[in-house]
This record gives structure tokens, sequence and C-alpha cells, in this order.
């Protein structure tokens, strides 16, 4: 998952930036709009955090202009003020979600996943294709009911893969967005990770959940089953 | 006339003041041109009969004077000095008893003679004249009646005998006089009441046109209030410019301080929030042990809800009593909801709108959308799948802001009746919160104070959740 985060009050970026970081996702910080529009139209990001009261460009104005440039991840305004006036212009022109300051960082993670959930048409907490269940809200996943133990990059790269289920993701989406830095994108570190995550989803090679795309990417086989 | 109405909201009279309250204009004018024109036609009514009369009784002279002369010029004296009278009068009211017109000669050896009409009558109140000597006498009161008479005093030459001196009168009764005033009086009494009619017509159309531009100051300051203009903003004659310009400039300037005013608010909440979200982070992010934690984060949070609850309550604008305009209500719950939806799109929440046509809230924007979001936003919380929002407007008459009625209603579990009233004393002090409501309410509450309004909180009977309804007076 890889994160705008547009903030100008340098602690608070740092320490949300590092926060995030920690929970597996990449993150790029801006320190004003115009650092964050650039960013924000270059980079193809899963999400962006934006607080209202920035330098030069407002962040009112900022995610209008994101939006007008047609970028579609879901944006989460952070607001000092928490008026409706600003709730509602925020929503209005493009952001889905707001958090007055100040705010817990355990709050924002379980926003940041429900909107990126959403915005991948998931409408529940826990994806579901098939046998295996993935919970986002306690960031667990399960195999028949049995509890499967995934290191933090290993839940990034499924849920990744399960929120994209059915589509085809490329080597490039997938460490763009998991990875911090595109470092070593010509090792084989992420066919290391796909193939431990089908070791521990699949001992016995039975459900085949990860589909490789020959030259293009993989794809996540099982059809989502959310209606159960 | 309606020019003093809207004016005196401006300084919010009171109605033992209103009983005081001074003629209108148009009624002073009414008053004053009535009464000066009563007084007017009055004196030119009194002057006129006064000359009527005196040219009347001036003809009268000349009337009897003629009388006189022809009964002279027909007189003649006999061989032994008496006098012979004609015959014929000069006017056959002369002949007819009673008439009203009689002539009367008297001579100063004992002559008597008068005319047919005079016969029987007493006529003692006259007194031979000098020859030469003529007088006009008159109005006297006799037992003829009140009565004018002419004599005049002649010296008749009789040949070989001393001149007969015969004083000659014609009398004539002031009725005929009276009756053809009278007639005169009322022609002239009826066409001065006509003039006089016309005039007061002519001056209430006047007064009207030349009031015209105060009405339309008085119209245009409604609309203001009701929120319909932003300014006077027709045009004005010059007398009236340099007052609509002042009350122009101030609605300006109580607008541009209000924005002023929000703006420096949303400065000051950044700035102290965002310290308050640094130390937050830092803390959480921190190795610190929990017993120092703890208290640090409950510290920050105290603050937080104290800064939240109280620069929200300072942002309260209130009531106003001049210029506020008119916030539609539909778009703005439209917004809020639309809104809401999109933050609680995992609940699948129903929202349902009731919205009177045209109701609208009179006051800050902020306000409103303080007001209906905290509530909207309770409802969404702690709805199973439905919220109802119900607006009506209240009419009264002589206000011309209509108050409002709006309810915010959940199927959630809604509010036990004993807790109620700790949800709604909290709020007095900003840090003691009922948990699951959160400072929303207390705003909520301020708001509807700062309006005299009225929150009342009971459970929704169709959805068996909680309902909030404010109920705001009409203005």
């Amino acid at each position: 998952m890889r994160i705008l985060l547009v903030e100008d009050e340098a602690p608070l970026r740092e320490t949300l930036a590092a926060r995030l970081k920690r929970d597996g996702f990449a993150v790029d910080t801006a320190q004003d709009g115009e650092e964050g529009i650039y960013l924000g139209r270059e980079v193809p990001f899963d999400l962006a955090i934006i607080d209202l009261g920035l330098p030069k460009m407002s962040g009112m104005d900022l995610v209008k202009a994101l939006r007008e440039a047609g970028q579609r991840y879901p944006i989460l305004i952070l607001t000092a003020r928490g008026s409706w006036q600003d709730k509602v212009e925020g929503l209005k022109h493009g952001a889905d979600d707001y958090l007055v300051k100040p705010f817990h960082v355990e709050e924002l993670l379980a926003r940041i996943n429900a909107l990126v959930r959403r915005a991948s048409g998931w409408s529940k907490p826990v994806l579901a294709c098939g046998p295996i269940k993935l919970d986002t809200t306690a960031q667990t996943v399960t195999v028949e009911g049995k509890a499967v133990d995934l290191t933090s990059y290993e839940y990034k790269v499924l849920e990744y893969l399960m929120l994209h289920a059915g589509e085809l993701v490329s080597k490039a989406d997938l460490t763009e967005h998991i990875y911090q830095q595109d470092f070593d994108r010509d090792s084989n570190v992420l066919e290391v990770f796909i193939g431990r995550l089908r070791r521990k989803l699949d001992p016995e090679g039975s459900l085949k959940p990860i589909e490789t795309v020959r030259g293009r990417g993989y794809r996540f086989a099982i059809p989502r089953s959310e209606d159960e | 006339m309606d020019a003093g109405t809207a004016l005196p909201s401006l300084a919010a009279k009171t109605n033992d003041a209103a009983e005081r309250r001074p003629f209108s204009l148009a009624a002073r004018a009414a008053l004053t041109t009535g009464l000066v024109l009563a007084a007017f036609l009055g004196a030119i009514g009194w002057t006129l009969s006064r000359t009527y009369n005196a040219s009347e009784i001036n003809k009268l002279q000349g009337r009897l004077h003629d009388y006189v002369i022809t009964y002279i010029a027909g007189t003649d004296p006999r061989r032994d000095g008496t006098p012979l009278m004609p015959d014929t009068p000069p006017d056959p009211m002369f002949s007819r008893p009673g008439s009203g017109l009689y002539a009367v000669v008297l001579g100063d050896d004992g002559f008597h003679w008068e005319s047919s009409s005079a016969l029987g009558r007493d006529f003692s109140f006259l007194h031979p004249l000098q020859p030469g000597q003529q007088q006009f006498i008159g109005p006297i009161d006799t037992e003829l009646g009140r009565l004018y008479y002419y004599s005049f005093g002649v010296a008749l030459d009789v040949p070989d005998r001393p001149a007969v001196h015969l004083t000659f009168t014609v009398a004539q009764t002031e009725d005929e006089l009276e009756s053809n005033s009278a007639v005169y009086r009322r022609s002239l009494v009826g066409w001065l009441a006509t003039l006089g009619v016309m005039l007061i017509v002519l001056q209430l159309l006047l007064l009207r046109w030349s009031l015209t531009p105060l009405r339309k100051v008085a119209s245009d300051m409604s609309r203001v209030e009701r929120g319909h203009s932003d300014h006077l903003d027709s045009q004005y004659p010059a007398e009236l410019t340099g007052l609509t310009d002042r009350i122009n400039a101030f609605i300006d300037s109580e607008r541009e301080q209000r924005t002023r005013y929000r703006n420096t608010l949303a400065d000051l909440a950044h700035s102290l929030k965002t310290p308050l979200a640094v130390i937050r982070s830092q803390v959480e992010a921190s190795e610190l042990p929990p017993p120092v934690r703890a208290p640090v984060l409950d510290q920050v949070r105290r603050m937080d809800e104290l800064v939240a609850y109280q620069l929200a309550r300072a942002a309260t604008t209130g009531r106003q009593t001049f210029a506020a305009s008119a916030v539609p209500i539909a778009g703005h719950a439209e917004d809020l909801v639309q809104s809401l939806e999109k933050v609680y799109a995992a609940k699948n929440v129903l929202c349902e709108f009731d919205i009177e046509d045209g109701a609208a809230f009179y006051g800050e924007q902020g306000d409103l959308l303080e007001l209906m979001g905290n509530l909207l936003e309770n409802a969404f919380k702690w709805a199973n799948h439905h919220v109802l929002l119900v607006v009506k407007s209240q009419r009264q008459p002589g206000r011309p802001r209509n108050g409002l009625l709006l309810s915010v209603e959940d199927d959630g579990p809604g509010i036990e009746a004993d807790k109620v009233e700790k949800i709604l004393q909290r709020g007095v002090r900003g840090d003691e919160r009922v948990k699951g409501h959160g400072i929303g309410l207390s705003i909520v509450q301020d708001i509807v104070r700062a309006y005299n309004g009225e929150l009342t909180v009971d459970r929704s009977p169709e959805f068996n959740g909680a309902r909030f309804s404010v109920a705001l007076p009409p203005t």
C-alpha cells in the first residue's frame, strides 16, 4: 500500500510516516500543497492523507486538484478545526473521509484500511476468497478457519493481491505499492515472498491461490466470495 | 402606512414602547394638511360670504334708491299742496299686503301715505328727513321683521305755495336678502367642500408618491432581514442615500467582521490542535512506560476536548438581529448526508428527508451545519439502518423570519429517559462527557441556546431509537 502524506508540521509528519512504514505501508511525504500535487500526480498511490491547513496550496485545493487531475485513490483529510463546513466541503470536493486533529494513530490506521478496502470494492472488513479469509482490522489471515502466521510484508503482499482479486497485478505494481523505495527491483525478493506465501497458504498445493502470469505478474485466482 | 413598521425591529423595541410610538409620517401629513385646508377653506368661505353680503346690501340700497326715485318721479303735488301718489307702483310687490316690500311717504305737515303692501303696519320708527337728506339703514328689528330701508327727503315745489317737504322711504324685509344669500352660501359651501375633498385626495396621492422611497427602503430592509437580499440595492432619492449607504456599510462591516472572526478561529484551532496532534503521535509512538504515557495522553485528550469545545462555542454566532442570510436547509442537509454516507459507507444507513419546501435557517450557515451535522452524525453513529430528518417551518404573523422545527431520528438503541437529563446537562463543563455522545451534542446545545431555541430528546415513535428535536422560535 503506497500512501501520500501531506502535512506541514514536521514532527507530526515524521512520526506518522514512521508509524505507517512500521505497519508495512510505503509512504511518500510532502510538506506543502505544491509538493503534494507534484507527488500526487506522478506516483500511483493507494491513498492520500492530506491536512487541510497547508502552506502554499490549501489542502482543500490540493484535494480538488488531485481529483481534477483524474486521481481516483481515496483521500483522507485531516482538519484541526473540525467544523462541518470544512468536512462537508472537503468530502464534496472529493475526499472520502476525515479525521479531526489530534487523532489516535490506531484510528487513522483503521480508517486507512477501510478506505483502501472500499476503494477496491470490498464493503466488509474481512476479505474472503473461498477458504482464504483476510481480516483487515485484526490483520490476520485464516485458511479454512486455521490461522496462518505471516510476516508484515507477506501480509501486505497478500492483502494487495486479495484487494485486487481477479485482476492482474504486475511486479512493478507490487514493488511500488509495497516497498518504500524501488530497491532491488530486479532482484527476486518478490518471487521469494510469493513462494513463501504459496507454501503458507496452500501447503498441499490444492488451492493454487496465486497464479503467475508469465512475464507480466500475478493474479489472485480464487474469486471473491463476499456474500457469505 | 407601513413606512414605520419595519424600522423599529432594528432597535428591538418592546411592546410598551410601541404604545408610545409617534404618529406615522403619513398620518402627520394628512392631519396637518387637513387642518390647514379646513382653516383655509373656512376663511375663504367666510370672506366670500362677507363680500357677497356687502354687495347684496349695496345692490339692495341701489334698488331701494331706484324705487324711491320712481316714487318721487311719479308724485305730483295737488293744488292744495298735498301730494298725489302714483297709481301704479314700480313693483307689483308694493300692492300685495305683507309682501315685504313697503313704501311710506311722510310729510312734515302730518301727511302720511303707504303703499298697499304696508297698510295697517306700524312705521313709527321712521322720521322725516330734510330735503336732500338721505339715509340707508338696516338691518333693524321692527314688528315687521328685520328690515332695511332707504329714506330720501325732498322738497316738492307747489306753485304759489311753499314747497312741500316729503320723506320717501322704501323698506324691504331681510327675508329676500336672506334667502338669496342662503342660496349663495349653500352653493358656496358645496363648491368649497368639493374643492376641499379634491385637494385632500390630491394631497394624499402626493403624499403616497413622496413617501414611496421610504416605503421602498422599508421593504428592501425587510428583504435584507429575511435574507432575500444582501444590501439595500434600489435607487433612492438624494435625501435617503446618506441613510441607506450607512446601512449598507454597516451590513458589510458586520459580515466582514464575522468572516474575520471565523478565520481567526480557524487559525487558532489549527495552531492549538496541531501541537496536540504532535504530542499525541509522539507519545503514542514512543517507548515511554505506560505509567508515564497514560497520564500524558489523558491530559492531551482533555486539552483537545476543551479546545475543540471552546472553539466551537466561540464560533457559534447566534441569532442575529440584522441582516442574517436565509440559509436554505434542503441543500445543506443533502450535502451533510452525502458526506456522512461516504464516511459511514460500511454501515449502509438509509437516511430519509422530510424537509418542508423553502424551509430556511436565519443565521450563520456554519451554525446550521454544526447543528445538523452533529445531530445527523450522532444518528448515523447509533442507527442500525434508518435515519430520518424532519424539518418544518413555523410561521408567526408579525415576525419576518420563520421559526424551525428540526428533528433527527434513528433506529438505534435510543436513550433511556433517566439518561436524557444527564446527557443534556453536560456541556456546562466541556470536559465531562457521557461516553459515546461526544463534544457534538454540547455544541448543538450551545447553538440552540444562542438562537433562543429548545432541544428535547425522546424516543422516535417510528423507529423506536433516539429522537433529537430542535425548536427555534420565529424572530
